[in-house]
This record gives structure tokens, sequence and C-alpha cells, in this order.
């Protein structure tokens, strides 16, 4: 009986939703991976199949987090600002993708000096939610 | 000798040395005179479960006529042939000839030695 | 000679059998996320394991019974049975997370998805199970787990400032996430204090013959293997938590997880990582299998042995082929690895005293061990990391609900 107590409990943990702070860390996160992701491709340190997918996967998660995250923006951000900085993170991830299936080197480096801005802009957004809470 | 913590639940060894499984259980026969007598040691699924819930004893009888070695009873191997009771209980069978091992050879000819590479029971 | 030989070869088991998909798991999601301030519930975990081993190997040489043999033999088969199914239950997940983990080492080197591998992957396990022998399968696996030391040279490379990460060393809670750092201090305590490998343990100390002779050897097995085993797990959490925590990201994923070793080691480090989750999943997913099969053979007083054909030990052989048979279709099905290995490392947690607490009893008790019993700091220490590790589980499993 307890067991199935705690698993329940622990199913229940998966399932329970994350604060908007939460899912901008987690937004971060993905942004990160791919930056870091990027430079290492960029070495030729990660093989490109790996990345691509990574890649893919971080947009995908990007999407999925960053659309939960609209449907009830907090108060202090503008959202119109989040949305926009959500959009560009995406279409730069998935832009990254395409050009490590056409191993376009110097794309993928504008590319991704692009994804580090809108990082930083993310970031800043992520500050607000924080300070709030 | 204390029968639970000597005997019960102990692994049994045949004549060869040979595991059999463990003492599921113990049939004692209560007589008009004289302390009741251990008879026989039970080896088999129905007797375990049963030490759980009856209903549970009933229900792998049933389970076990319907596919298996389909033995009709626990193994019943007589307190006669008990050597010894140490570390293990030793007797003095063959342990293909009590029953005990209906279910190994069962497993074995119908299931492993249909998969490559899994031996034949009888090369032992 | 063959002392010495069974020593090193002991020592270099622990050592490359230690690391599997749950302490890496929880190792780099508590470095990404908390920095050096989980290193103490490794610390603990290992230290408890380090006793548990060595009372494992104890039992076996002085009464040369397993501890699942006595577990049956001393408390009878209902309790046995209770026992059997709350451990095997969350082995079992155990088995389906590193079965995923060898899926997902495969998915990142070839980028064929993970659900894809898991037949293949699960037929080689069962294949080395029914062709091998105990030794291939112990020292063969652990000599591969070996590549798991790339972890230590990684966190050398990254010039830790030592005298931090000894501060992680003692408890101190995080400024927030409260409920998270306990949860992930309740799944490292799971994944450093895992009940199979004491069953493993002992059944290998039976099939390889020891006797009293080797109780001295068994001691050094048990400290020096398990430290460095637990050392190599203090090495993730020390990469994860230099590499990733700067940059803000979180292990959710295996494949985020890859990038603690490519900013570490940017030349192998993705390699090294992938063949190291390859391997220590590889020799956990054998070591599990063969735990949980052991499990069955000794409680229900079947013929079980490594190294006999499967037909001598039928009985046996069928549970680990059912079993790792049934471990392969969560992950046909796409149930992410990750996610199972959370939940079976808070389980194992929660359900530590079902296994541990009866094997206390065994180990002081004077008809299995005669003047062997445990003394009072072996008794203390496991009781009392027992007892942080169930009342830690029970306590911040619905705290991480309620959201601290």
């Amino acid at each position: 009986m307890k067991r199935l107590l705690f698993a329940t409990v622990i199913l229940l943990v998966s399932c329970k939703p994350p604060t908007p702070a939460e899912q901008m860390d987690a937004i971060l996160s993905w942004v990160g991976s791919a930056i870091v992701l990027g430079n290492g491709w960029l070495r030729h340190t990660t093989p490109d199949t790996y990345t691509r997918q990574t890649l893919t996967l971080s947009h995908d998660q990007l999407r999925q987090i960053g659309a939960e995250l609209l449907k009830s923006p907090p108060a202090t951000i503008d959202s119109t600002e989040l949305d926009g900085a959500l959009t560009r993170s995406g279409t730069h991830l998935a832009r990254m993708a395409q050009l490590v299936e056409a191993r376009n080197s110097p794309g993928f480096n504008q590319v991704l000096d692009s994804l580090e801005l809108d990082q930083k802009a993310l970031k800043q957004l992520s500050d607000k939610i924080e300070s709030s809470q | 000798m204390h029968l639970v913590r000597d005997v019960l639940d102990k692994k049994l060894m045949d004549r060869e040395d040979c595991p059999m499984g463990r003492v599921g259980g113990l049939v004692m026969h209560v007589g008009e005179s004289g302390p009741p007598r251990v008879t026989h040691i039970l080896v088999g699924g129905p007797t375990l479960w049963m030490r759980i819930h009856p209903a549970l004893g009933r229900l792998s009888s049933a389970l076990g006529q319907m596919w298996g070695p389909r033995r009709k009873e626990p193994a019943k191997i007589p307190w006669s042939r008990v050597e010894t009771v140490g570390r293990e209980v030793k007797l003095d069978v063959e342990g293909k000839d009590t029953g005990a091992l209906d279910w190994e050879i069962w497993v074995a000819r119908h299931i492993i030695e249909h998969i490559p590479g899994g031996g034949s029971e009888e090369e032992e | 000679m063959k002392k010495i030989l069974q020593l090193s070869l002991g020592i270099i088991t622990s050592v490359g059998g230690f690391l599997e998909i749950g302490s890496v798991t929880t190792a780099a999601q508590a470095g990404a996320q908390f920095g050096y301030k989980l290193l103490w519930a490794i610390l603990l975990g290992t230290l408890c394991l380090i006793f548990l081993i060595e009372m494992s190997g104890r039992l076996a040489a002085v009464s040369k019974h397993t501890i699942v043999d006595a577990i049956r033999e001393r408390f009878g088969f209902p309790f046995f049975f209770f026992v059997l199914l709350g451990t095997v239950l969350v082995a079992f997940m155990v088995l389906v997370a590193e079965l995923g983990g060898i899926g997902f080492a495969l998915q990142i080197l070839t980028g064929i998805r993970f659900p894809w591998w898991a037949l293949p992957v699960s037929f080689v396990v069962w294949l080395l199970m029914w062709k091998g022998t105990f030794s291939l399968i112990e020292n063969g696996a652990s000599l591969l787990g070996l590549v798991t030391v790339s972890f230590v040279v990684a966190a050398l490379r990254l010039n830790p400032d030592w005298t931090s990460a000894a501060s992680g060393l003692l408890p101190t809670l995080p400024d927030d996430d409260k409920s998270k750092y306990w949860f992930l201090a309740v799944s490292i305590l799971g994944a450093s204090i895992s009940p199979y490998l004491t069953f493993f343990y002992s059944s290998g100390a039976i099939e390889d013959k020891w006797d009293r002779t080797y109780l001295p050897i068994n001691r050094v097995i048990a400290a020096f293997g398990m430290t460095f085993g637990g050392l190599l797990s203090m090495a993730v959490l020390i990469v994860a938590a230099l590499a990733l925590r700067p940059k803000g990201i979180q292990v959710e994923t295996f494949q985020q997880a890859a990038l603690m070793m490519t900013t570490a080691l940017p030349k192998w480090g993705f390699y090294l990582f992938a063949l190291s989750m390859l391997f220590a999943c590889f020799g956990a997913a054998l070591e599990i299998s063969l735990a949980i099969s052991y499990f069955f053979s000794q409680g229900f007083g079947w013929n079980w042995s490594e190294d006999v054909e499967p037909s001598s030990d039928a009985r046996f052989a069928f549970v680990y082929t059912l079993i790792i048979g049934f471990a392969a279709v969560p992950l046909m099905f796409g149930v992410d690895p990750i996610k199972i290995t959370m939940m079976s490392m808070a389980l194992t947690s929660a359900t530590l005293p079902l296994a541990i607490v009866p094997f206390l009893f065994l180990m002081n008790d004077p008809i299995y061990l005669g003047k062997h019993r445990n003394g009072w700091i072996s008794n203390t220490v496991v009781g009392v990391v027992i007892l942080i590790s169930f009342v830690l589980a029970v306590v911040s499993i619905p705290l991480e609900i309620m959201g601290g």
C-alpha cells in the first residue's frame, strides 16, 4: 500500500505545473545548451547528427514551453516582447539545425551570434519575472 | 529440533547434492497417543502461497493444473528420507523422482531447450 | 596469489561497475542546479554502501548463505515474498532505465532514436547472460566500465576550487528550490545505495566460493572499490557544476548531459561520454538482471549459477529471459528513460528499509555470523543512513508536489 502511495506521489511530481520562473529557466537551459552545442560543432568536437538532432530538440522544447508560458504570461513583463524573443530564438534554432545539415560553418556562426543576443534578451525577461516572485 | 527455525524454508539437497527447492510446508500426524510427528515434507507452489493466504493457495493449485507439469498435489517427501538437518536438509532420494523438480524439468524441456544454446537437461 | 588477483579484480569491478544511468543523471542534475551543494549526499550514500557491501561479503563468506537465502530461511516465505515484491519491482524499473541508457548512448552516437535500440540492446544483454559465465560478465563489463574514469579526468581539467567543493561535503541549503534540492538528495541516496548491488555481491561471493579467509579482502574491496566509485559520482557532479551551471543548462535530457564532457574535454569529451554511458549502463543491466534472477532462484531454492548451461538452471534462465524481454517493452514505446531513472531512484530510497532492515537483523544473528556479527559502528552507520533516506523520501516527495 505504501509503495502504491509513493508511486502515485511521484507521478504527481512529474505532473506538477511549473511556475513562469521555472518555465523561463527551462527555456534558458535549452538556449544555453544550443549555444554550447553550437560552439562545440564549430570546433568539430560534436558529430553532425547529434548536433542537428539536439538543436531540433531545443527548438521543439522552446516552442512547447514558450507556448505554455504565453498562455498566461506574468504581468511584470511585456508579453509582446516575450513573444518576439521566443519567436526569434526558435527561428534561429531551426536555422542552425538546417545549417548543420548543409555543413555551412560561416552561416552557422552568424546565426549562433544572433542566438547569443536572444539569450541576453531572454535573461533580462527572466530576471524581471524572478524579481517579482 | 525447532521445526520452524531448523526445517521450514531450508534448502533441500538430494543424495547427489543437487538442490531440490525448499521446504514449503510440513505434514504432521496427530495420533491419539504420543506427541505429533512430522510425516512428510511438502515442496511446491500451492503450499507456499497458502502460507500467505488460502485463496492464493487455491489459485496456485488451479493454475498449476492448467499448464506446466499439471501436478494435482504438491510434491510430498516422506520424513523418513531425511538424512541430516543442518545448513540444508539432506535427503536420501533422487530429486527427479520426488516430483520436487517437475517444474524445473518442464521449463527446461518445453522452453529453455528450444532456444539455441540452451543445452539439454538430460545431459546432466 | 589468487587472492591478490581477486582483490585487484574486485576493486576494478567496483570502480567499473559503480557508475550507471542513475548515479550519472542524479549527480549531473545536482551539479547543474545546485553546484557543489549535494556532494554530501554522494558521500553519505557511498559510506553506507561501503558498509552494506562489506556486510554482504561477510555474510556469504561466514554463513555460506546469500542475503536472499538467509532472508527466506530466517523470516519465512510470506515475509520473503513481501520483500521480493517491493525490491524486484523497483529493480525492474532500474533495469528499464539502464537499457534506456544504453539506447540513448547509441542514439547520440548514431542518430538512430533509442526506441529502435530497445530490442537489439535487450537481445545482446540477454545473449551475454545466456552464453557468458559469471567471471566474464563481472570482469568484462567492469573492465570496459573503467572508461568512466574519464569523468575524473574531466573534473581535474576544469580546475575546480577544491575549498568550495569540500564545503559541499556538509549539507547546506540552497537559497531557493528547496523541495527540488531534497528530492535530488533522496534520488542520489537511492542511486548510491542500490539493494541489488548487495544481492549481486553476496551471490558472487558464493559463486567464487569465498570462506572466512576472504574476510580481509572483502573489507578492502568494499572500502576501496566503493570509495573510488563514489569519487566517480562526485566527479560527474563537479563537471556538471563547472561546465553546465554557469551557462544555466539543466540536465533534463540525456543529450544535454553529454554537453558537460564536450566542455571539459573538447576533443574527445563527446565520445568518452557516450562510451562511458554505454559500458556503464551495460554492466549495470547485466548486474540487475542477474540480481533479480538470483532473488527468485535463491528465494525459491532453484538451481542457480551463471557458470552452467541454461538448461541446468532452467527457471533461473527463464526469469532473466522474461525480465529482460519485458524491460524492452516500455522503451519500444518511447517511455523516457530519464524520467524512469528519477522515479526509480526516489522509489529505491523510499523502499530501502524493506530490503535493508531484514539484512541488518541477519548481520546481528549469531546463528549466521557467529563471532563475525556486526559491531555497533556498522549497525549505527547503516541504520542511520537508511532512516535518513526513508524520512527524506517520505517528506521531500510531497514537498516537491506542494512547491516547497
